[in-house]
C-alpha cells in the first residue's frame, strides 16, 4: 500500500498556519518514519489540534509543506487520503444516529466501491475491529447510548476498520476515567502489535507518552520546543516539562519497579 | 451480522401502498369512476387516463422528490428541521418562477421551459446564500433556520412587489400557483418535470454512502474520505434543480420534506440513507397523492389547491414529530 516506506512517511517542512491574522503554528519541521509512535505534548492552546488537523488535511497551511508518502496531503483524492490516514477526534461533534456495528462499517467507506455495498471482507474487517478494540458486546447498541469510555473505543474501532497505516489521535483519553484510559491504550497496544501502524497522538498524559511512544514532539506557543526520541526526551526531564508548562515538575520513583515518573504534584 | 429482513419487508410494504395509491386514487374525485366503467365508458376512461393518471403520477414524483430533497438537506446541514421549505429554497424558486410568469417568458431552452430555469436559478441563489451564511458562522440549527426564514421573507417581499406591478390576471395566476397544486397536469408536464427529477436521482443515488458519512460529523466524515465542500456543493446544486422543477410545475408545497423522512426514521431507526431514500420517496409520494385526492374531492365542484391541505395536515404532524422523543435525536 505504501510506496515510500524507506524514506519518511510523513514529512513536514517549515509548516505555518494562521486563523485570520493570528499565527497558530510557526515554522514546524518534523519527519515521521513508518511504524513510529509519536506523542505530541504541549500546553492548551499551543496549536496541537491544529497541527494534527493539518496532517489530516482538514485545514490548509499558510506556508510550508506536508508530504505524506511523498505527496502533498492536499493533492490526494479524498478516498485515497483516507486509505492512508485515519483520524480519531477527542469526541464526536454531534450525536451519531447509527448502531455501533453500522458506524464501524462506515469506516470502510474509502475501501468500498461507488455504491458502498459491504463485501465479506468488509464484514471481516469490522469483526476484527470489534475484537481488537474490545467492543464486541456493544455491537448492537446505538452510538448515542454509549458512555465516554465506550464511545472512544468505538471511534478507534471505526478508524481500525478503515485499515489506514497512519493513525492520528486527538487527546483520545482526555474525558476518560483511569480504568477506561487503560482499556483504550490496551486496545491501541494490541493494534500496534498486530499491524504496521504509524501513530501520532496528542496527549496530556506525559508518563503514558514516555512509556508507550517511540518519539515525542513538544509544541509551545505554536513553535516546536522539542522533537526527538523518547530517550532523548527523558534525558532532559523534568526541566523540559517545567519550561513547557511553566510550572515546576519533579520526578518520582516507583518502589516496585524503579520506573521514574514525572509530575507536578506537591511541588511548590 | 446485523442483517435482518425487517427493512426489506418495510420497503416492500411501502412500495405496495404507493402503487395502490397511484392506481386507486385516480378513481376518486368529483366524478367517481368504478374500475369496470374505465373499460366500458369512453368519457370516464378519458378522465382516468388523460386527466387524473398523469396528475397522480406527478403528485407521486413531486411528493417523493420533495421528501428526498428534505432528507438530503437534513443530512448535509446535519439539521433535522432542514427542508426545501424551511431553508427558503422553495421561496427562492417561487420568486424565480414568479418573475418568469409576470415577464410572460414562454418557450424553452434545451427542452427545459424557462419557468423551470427561473425556478431553478431562484432555488440555487437562495440555497447558496444560506450555505455561505452557514459556512461563515458555526452551523448551528437555529442560525441556519433563521437564515432560511430571512431568505424566505426577502423572497416573499419581492413576490409582493411583483404582485403590485403585475396586472390583476397575472396576479391571480401567481396567487393560485403559490398555493401549490398539481391540477392541469398533462403528459407533457409529466415529461417536463420527469427529466430534471431523473437527473436528480441519477446523480444522488450513487452518493448515498456520502450522506451516511455526513451524520458522523465533519471531522470524522472528512477523515473517512469525503470531500465535504465538493460534496455539499454538488448535493445543493442538484437538489436545487429538483426543487426548482417541482416548484415551477406544482408551486411551493410545504412540510413533505420534513414529515416523510422523519416518519420513516421513526419506523426504521438508525437507517442508512440508501434505504431511507427509498422509504422517504414512497412515503412523501403517497402522502401527496392522497392529499391531492382529498383536495379535488372534498369541496365539489371546485378543487382546493393541494398546498393548503399539506399545510393544514402537515403542520400538526410536524409539531407531533418535533415533540416526539425519538425524532429529536437527529435522524
Amino acid at each position: 500500500m505504501l510506496t515510500a516506506t524507506e524514506t519518511d512517511l510523513i514529512q513536514i517542512k517549515n509548516l505555518s498556519a494562521k486563523y485570520g491574522d493570528r499565527e497558530i503554528l510557526k515554522d514546524i519541521s518534523i519527519s515521521v518514519k513508518a511504524q513510529e509512535c509519536w506523542a505530541v505534548l504541549g500546553p492548551n492552546g499551543a496549536g496541537k489540534s491544529t497541527f494534527v488537523k493539518l496532517i489530516a488535511g482538514m485545514l490548509h497551511q499558510s506556508s510550508g509543506s506536508i508530504l505524506v508518502d511523498g505527496k502533498s496531503i492536499h493533492n490526494y483524492h479524498a478516498k485515497r487520503r483516507a486509505q492512508l490516514i485515519a483520524y480519531v477526534p477527542q469526541k464526536p461533534e454531534n450525536k451519531i444516529p447509527y448502531s455501533v456495528y453500522d458506524f464501524i462499517m462506515l469506516g470502510r467507506y474509502c475501501l468500498m466501491g461507488v455504491l458502498g455495498i459491504a463485501s465479506e471482507k468488509d464484514h471481516a474487517a469490522v469483526d476484527e475491529a470489534l475484537t481488537v478494540c474490545d467492543v464486541r458486546h456493544l455491537a448492537y447498541r446505538q452510538m448515542y447510548t454509549l458512555s465516554g469510555g465506550e464511545l472512544q473505543r468505538v471511534l478507534l474501532a471505526g478508524a481500525v476498520a478503515q485499515s489506514s497505516p497512519i493513525l492520528l489521535l486527538d487527546e483520545p483519553t482526555t474525558f476518560l476515567d483511569p480504568a477506561h484510559d487503560r482499556l483504550f491504550f490496551t486496545a491501541l497496544e494490541r493494534l500496534h502489535a498486530k499491524r504496521d501502524l504509524t501513530v501520532l497522538m496528542i496527549t496530556h498524559d506525559i508518563n503514558n507518552a514516555i512509556c508507550q511512544c517511540t518519539n515525542i514532539a513538544v509544541i509551545k506557543e505554536g513553535m516546536l520546543a522539542f522533537c526527538g526520541t523518547t530517550s532523548e526526551f527523558k534525558s532532559q526531564c523534568p526541566s523540559i516539562l517545567s519550561s513547557t508548562f511553566d510550572i515546576p515538575f519533579n520526578q518520582f520513583v516507583r518502589n516496585d519497579t524503579g520506573t521514574v515518573i514525572y509530575g507536578s504534584w506537591g511541588v511548590k | 451480522m446485523i442483517t435482518s429482513n425487517k427493512p426489506v419487508l418495510i420497503v416492500a410494504l411501502f412500495a405496495f401502498i404507493a402503487c395502490a395509491a397511484v392506481v386507486i386514487c385516480p378513481l376518486y374525485g368529483i366524478v367517481m369512476i368504478s374500475p369496470v366503467s374505465i373499460l366500458s365508458n369512453e368519457e370516464l376512461r378519458y378522465i382516468f387516463l388523460t386527466i387524473r393518471l398523469p396528475r397522480t403520477v406527478v403528485a407521486m414524483l413531486a411528493g417523493g422528490s420533495l421528501a428526498v430533497a428534505g432528507m438530503v438537506f437534513q443530512a448535509i446541514f446535519r439539521n433535522p428541521l432542514a427542508d426545501p421549505y424551511t431553508l427558503g429554497v422553495s421561496s427562492g424558486a417561487s420568486l424565480g418562477a414568479a418573475i418568469c410568469i409576470t415577464a410572460g417568458i414562454g418557450g424553452s431552452l434545451f427542452g427545459l421551459p424557462f419557468v423551470i430555469i427561473g425556478a431553478f436559478s431562484g432555488a440555487l441563489c437562495s440555497v447558496f446564500l444560506i450555505y455561505s451564511f452557514a459556512l461563515s458562522r458555526d452551523t448551528n440549527s437555529s442560525t441556519l433556520l433563521l437564515a432560511g426564514v430571512i431568505v424566505a421573507t426577502l423572497c416573499s417581499g419581492l413576490i409582493m412587489f411583483i404582485h403590485f406591478t403585475a396586472g390583476l390576471h397575472q396576479s391571480f395566476q401567481i396567487v393560485r400557483w403559490l398555493m401549490g397544486s398539481v391540477d392541469g397536469v398533462n403528459y407533457q408536464l409529466l415529461i417536463t418535470i420527469g427529466i430534471p427529477l431523473a437527473i436528480f436521482f441519477a446523480v444522488i443515488i450513487p452518493l448515498m454512502p456520502q450522506l451516511d458519512q455526513f451524520l458522523t460529523g465533519d471531522s470524522i466524515a472528512h477523515s473517512r474520505g469525503v470531500n465535504l465542500r465538493a460534496s455539499r456543493i454538488l448535493f445543493i446544486t442538484i437538489t436545487a434543480l429538483a426543487v426548482g422543477a417541482i416548484v415551477a410545475v406544482c408551486g411551493p408545497i410545504g412540510f413533505i420534506g420534513i414529515i416523510a423522512p422523519h416518519a420513516c426514521r421513526l419506523v426504521i431507526p438508525g437507517v442508512r440513507h440508501r434505504l431511507l431514500m427509498v422509504c422517504s420517496f414512497l412515503t412523501g409520494g403517497t402522502f401527496l397523492v392522497i392529499t391531492d385526492t382529498f383536495a379535488r374531492s372534498i369541496a365539489p365542484p371546485s378543487e382546493i389547491p393541494v398546498g393548503i391541505i399539506t399545510a393544514v395536515v402537515g403542520g400538526p404532524i410536524f409539531l407531533l414529530l418535533l415533540f416526539h422523543r425519538k425524532s429529536r435525536l437527529l435522524v
